[in-house]
């Protein structure tokens, strides 16, 4: 524990608690991935397809997590929105050696990017391309280009190059965490922190 | 609704039901909260038990209602408070059949029945379980296995049960599941055992092989839960009346075995058992009828109670073997009053009941209305005695449940008995003339329109009848004035007199009386038997609920030509084994359940399903839909079922196909006819796609040989033709775009003239028949006969050969 935590802790002040939404086509590892975010007791030995959604915990740094897993199966993509009202931060994650549903995926995250709920906000997204380890791999930065990363202007991005299976790039992300609240922005939404920004 | 709640609250006088006053649009904009990051779940619960309680009573959602309520409630998923899961559990199974995409719990709910807390697991398995569509169980399938035997009984039993019900969606997959419930049937827990048992036997019930396996390895094994025993001899008891042999079998001797269980509950199962076979002799019988004489003396109300219910079925079926417990039984009901049979028992029974009938409830009242019903319809020549014990209780005070199975009974005794006929209508006229129930009313004038001609002596019943139009309500005096014409198209004696009160009914102040009386006394002057038949004599014979849809149809349509009412779909008329299968009960482990309103009609449902296929519509009204013929073995590759629907000029043949294999897409499904000589086809429509596990429907239109209807019997080849695709059996799809033609033969389908005849049942037939001759071709045609014995089979054949319903009950 950090100074900082502990006297936040001695003091009483509560956990900050968090909701993050977890999508992406199916089969991209998102499962994989949220099960990596937990501490090492808490993980399950074997993950399943999603069928609709499971909701799974786990702490970083001062935070509570939340994470809404989603379901990426075709059914159920229409169904994500139901979940992006009250949501303080998203998770997306690509198959990054899928070339071909490179189009779906963008397809996809135009259509979260322009939901009533999620345009007007400024809530940080976590890119993962994922299955770095697979040969057809693409690298973050033309996955970054295909899908246009470049034009979200209005909330905080960061692409990452993960292996799920290894947990690399995963949870040493720095500061997947709480930064000092900008005047003008919602308290409440947490921002995802990247290097020597985070304070 | 709301004065049911103002009732309550003067009951409970002001200590008050805390959700008396709660509203749906509150709770449901309060439930808005379980949107918000952190749930609380001291807030969150009680939200949900007032949604719960709303539902409860009654309350309905719209789809986007509770689509929206259900997904904020599977946000309450994030909280760890097991109260609050639980609740969502329930408001899960409560919304599951009004919201969309339910299944999207899915996950969380397998996770909640695979985890470690075990007040979740039961309970999700019941939610899963009621979400969940045939398409999701495969996902499932594997933890529904494990669950059947999992070693926390809770856990097993929700997973039983819910297999049973889930048979009903899809029976194929729960067939897998029979080695599972096999295991379970060996659990040390009573109720485990028991419910496995019921799903066993459930999976197996159809195959009559395994189902005497089963019971022969199970009466042997000696079962630890008395509930499964009380099973094991309903299921044996039922293998023996099946069984010609006699019962002189080991089921038997394991019923009778089971008079020596220790447990009551399987001692009374056995000896009821016993005294429900049929073929059961005296010397059989004595055993059982000796433990229930026991029973009569228990301390235990319950047995006492179930004792003498028994012993009163007995009285009626066995009269001879209950003779030995009068004693007990006097004892019971602690009377000096001797009697010897058991007519005389029971009769007594009754009479004692009647010097207290006013203070038991009506709905006491009502099983011993229905005792008399029965002893009526076994011992006809007693009906002097028990009508003039119903007129007593008709004119005792009682709810309209009460006094209408008392009318039932009388009418069902009069319908039974010819001889009862006369002091039956005596009575109910009686009755209507101080009878507080309208609907009652209506129905008792009605049946005396029907059956007061036909009498000895009409005339007597005019008197009553003309009372009710001076003193009743309108709708009763209504129902008088159709019941008067009815009089007087039957009787030509009266018609003078009829039809002066008739006239003086003209002058009554209600719209539907008078249009009734003008109506009526209008046809009575034509003096023409056609239109008596068809408009007073005759009742109507179209079905209710399709009229009112035809009509509405009409009305907002353009009104140009008069509404034709030969478009409106007939009501079907039970065949007699429908009416058989109507009284027995499935009984073992599902209960029935509340009786539903009056079904639709065949037709009726099947045109609204066909009018959405093109080119259907021009055809005219649908005539006739056959039964369904299968056209394919059960347990086959393709399974294939077809229904024949007939219109005017048309036959449609539906057939239903489902694909069983899993790697397999199939495209393009049609199937290709060879019909017999004289018919057309006029249309295709083609299944354009058929994935595993899925019911698909093409059709087949063809028209009849043209003013041929003998020719129109003929037998059709048939084969199914598709594209198949092979596809991944995990996901559904398919490895490549590109299919290959297949076919499939299927047995060959017969058009018989059965299916184009419709049941009717017209009150008088021979009228009927002599009116049709000038308006119908009359067709003869010879059958042979000569391979049945019995005049009565032979009836029986035509009718089953034709379609046809007897006329007038000859
Ligand atoms: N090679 C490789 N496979 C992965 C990686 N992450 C996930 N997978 C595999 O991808 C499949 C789908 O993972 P899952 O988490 O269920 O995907 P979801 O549908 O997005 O939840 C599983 O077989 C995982 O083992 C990765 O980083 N590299
Ligand atoms: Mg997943």
């Amino acid at each position: 524990m950090g100074l900082f935590q502990k006297l936040a802790h001695f003091l009483g002040v509560k956990k900050r608690e968090v909701n993050v939404l977890v999508v992406g086509l199916n089969n991209s590892g998102k499962s994989t991935v949220v099960n990596k975010f937990k501490n090492e007791e808490e993980r399950v030995a074997e993950i399943v397809p999603t069928v609709g959604f499971s909701v799974e915990r786990f702490q970083n740094q001062n935070l509570a997590f939340t994470a809404f897993d989603m379901s990426g199966h075709g059914r159920y993509r229409d169904l994500w929105e139901h979940y992006y009202k009250d949501c303080n931060g998203i998770i997306f994650v690509i198959d990054s050696s899928d070339r071909l549903r490179l189009v779906v995926v963008k397809e996809e995250l135009d259509l979260l990017l322009q939901h009533p709920d999620i345009c007007n906000k400024k809530i940080p997204i976590l890119f993962f391309a994922n299955k770095m380890d697979s040969k057809e791999a693409l690298s973050s930065v033309k996955i970054a280009a295909a899908l246009g990363l470049d034009k979200i202007m209005d909330k905080p991005w960061h692409i990452s190059a993960s292996n799920a299976l290894t947990g690399a790039n995963i949870k040493n992300i720095q500061g997947i965490g709480m930064r000092r609240p900008r005047a003008g922005i919602n308290p409440r939404t947490f921002q995802f922190c990247f290097g020597s920004s985070y304070s | 609704m709301s004065s049911f709640k103002r009732d309550k609250k003067e009951e409970e006088d002001g200590g008050g039901n805390p959700f008396q006053n709660i509203e749906k649009t509150t709770v449901l904009q309060e439930a808005r909260t379980f949107n918000e990051t952190t749930v609380n779940p001291r807030k969150c619960t009680p939200i949900l038990t007032k949604l719960l309680y709303l539902l409860n009573q009654g309350e309905t959602l719209s789809v986007k209602e509770a689509t929206d309520v259900f997904f904020a409630m599977t946000k309450l998923f994030q909280s760890r408070d097991v109260i609050l899961r639980r609740m969502v559990y329930l408001g899960i199974k409560e919304l599951s059949s009004i919201a969309d995409d339910v299944i999207i719990v899915t996950s969380s709910l397998t996770k909640d029945m695979t985890g470690k807390e075990d007040l979740y697991r039961a309970a999700a398995i019941r939610a899963l379980c009621s979400i969940t569509d045939a398409t999701m169980l495969q996902a499932i399938e594997r933890y529904m296995k494990q669950a059947i035997v999992d070693r926390n009984p809770a856990v097993s039993s929700a997973a039983l049960v819910s297999s049973l019900h889930l048979t009903k969606l899809a029976p194929d997959v729960v067939k897998r599941w029979v080695n599972e419930a096999q295991e379970a049937v060996n659990s040390d827990n009573i109720m485990v055992q028991y419910h496995a048992l019921g799903l066993l036997y459930h999976i197996r019930k159809t195959d009559r092989l395994a189902v005497t396996k089963l019971v022969a390895k199970l009466t042997r094994m000696s079962l630890k839960s008395p509930y499964a025993v009380c099973m094991l001899i309903r299921i044996t008891a039922k293998l023996l009346e099946e069984e010609d042999s006699g019962n002189d079998s080991p089921y038997f001797d394991f019923i009778e075995s089971c008079l020596r269980h220790k447990s009551e509950m399987v001692v009374y199962e056995a000896a009821q058992a016993i005294v429900n076979l049929k073929r059961t002799t005296s010397r059989e019988l004595a055993p059982a009828i000796s433990v229930l004489q026991l029973f009569c003396g228990s301390p235990k109300p319950t047995l006492r109670f179930a004792a003498v219910r028994t012993l009163n079925q007995v009285a009626i079926s066995h009269p001879a073997a209950v003779t030995a417990c009068n004693l007990d039984l006097e004892n019971l009901i602690t009377d000096s009053n001797r009697s010897i049979a058991t007519l005389a028992i029971t009769t007594l029974l009754m009479k004692q009941i009647a010097t207290f009938v006013s203070e038991i409830s009506d709905e006491f009242k009502v099983v011993v209305v229905q005792a008399i019903r029965a002893l009526a319809l076994k011992f006809p020549r007693k009906h002097s005695v028990l009508m003039n014990f119903l007129s007593a209780m008709l004119r005792d005070e009682g709810g309209l449940e009460y006094k209408a199975s008392i009318a039932d009974t009388i009418i069902t005794i009069i319908e039974d008995n010819p001889e009862a006929k006369e002091t039956g209508l005596a009575h109910l006229c009686e009755f209507i003339e101080d009878c507080e129930h309208v609907s009652l009313a209506v129905r008792i004038l009605h049946l005396l329109g029907k059956e007061g001609p036909k009498t000895k002596q009409p005339s007597r019943y005019i008197r009553f009848i003309y009372n009710r139009v001076i003193l009743e309500c309108p709708s009763i005096r209504a129902a008088a004035v159709y019941a008067m014409a009815q009089f007087g198209a039957a009787c030509p004696d009266l018609l003078e007199n009829i039809q002066v009160l008739l006239a003086r009914c003209q002058m009554d102040s209600d719209d539907e009386v008078r249009d009734r009386a003008t109506f009526y006394s209008n046809i009575l002057n034509t003096q023409d038997k056609s239109l008596y038949n068809n408009y007073i004599l005759d009742s109507l014979q179209v079905s209710i609920p399709s009229l009112e849809r035809s009509l509405k149809e009409y009305i907002q349509g353009e009104t140009n030509e008069p509404f034709d009412i030969k478009i409106v779909p007939l009501v079907p008329i039970p065949s007699p084994e429908e009416r058989e299968v109507k009284h027995k009960s499935e009984g073992m482990l599902i209960s029935q359940g509340p009786i539903r309103p009056v079904p639709v009609s065949r037709e009726e449902n099947f045109t609204e399903k066909l009018s959405l296929i093109p080119g259907i519509q021009e055809l005219g009204p649908l005539f006739r839909s056959s039964e369904v013929v299968e056209l394919t073995e059960t347990e086959t590759e393709y399974f294939v079922r077809c229904i024949k629907h007939c219109y005017t000029n048309h036959v449609v043949l539906q057939f239903d196909c489902l694909n069983t294999l899993s790697d397999q897409l199939l495209e393009n499904v049609r199937v290709q006819l060879d019909p017999s000589e004289g018919y057309t086809i006029t249309d295709e429509i083609p299944c354009p796609k058929l994935p595993f596990n899925e019911t698909g429907t093409t059709y087949v239109i063809l028209k009849f040989p043209e003013n041929d209807l003998p020719n129109s019997i003929g037998t059709f080849g048939a084969v199914l033709k598709f594209i198949v695709k092979d596809c991944d059996p995990t996901t559904g799809l398919p490895d490549t775009d590109e299919g290959y033609d297949d076919e499939y033969i299927l047995e060959d389908l017969e058009i018989t003239l059965g299916d184009q005849i419709q049941r009717i049942s017209k009150v008088n037939w021979g009228a009927a028949w002599e009116e049709a001759a000038s308006s119908y071709i009359e067709m003869e045609d010879t059958y042979s006969l000569s391979s049945m014995n019995t005049l009565d089979e032979a009836v029986k054949n035509i009718i089953q050969f034709l379609g046809l319903q007897p006329a007038e009950q000859n």
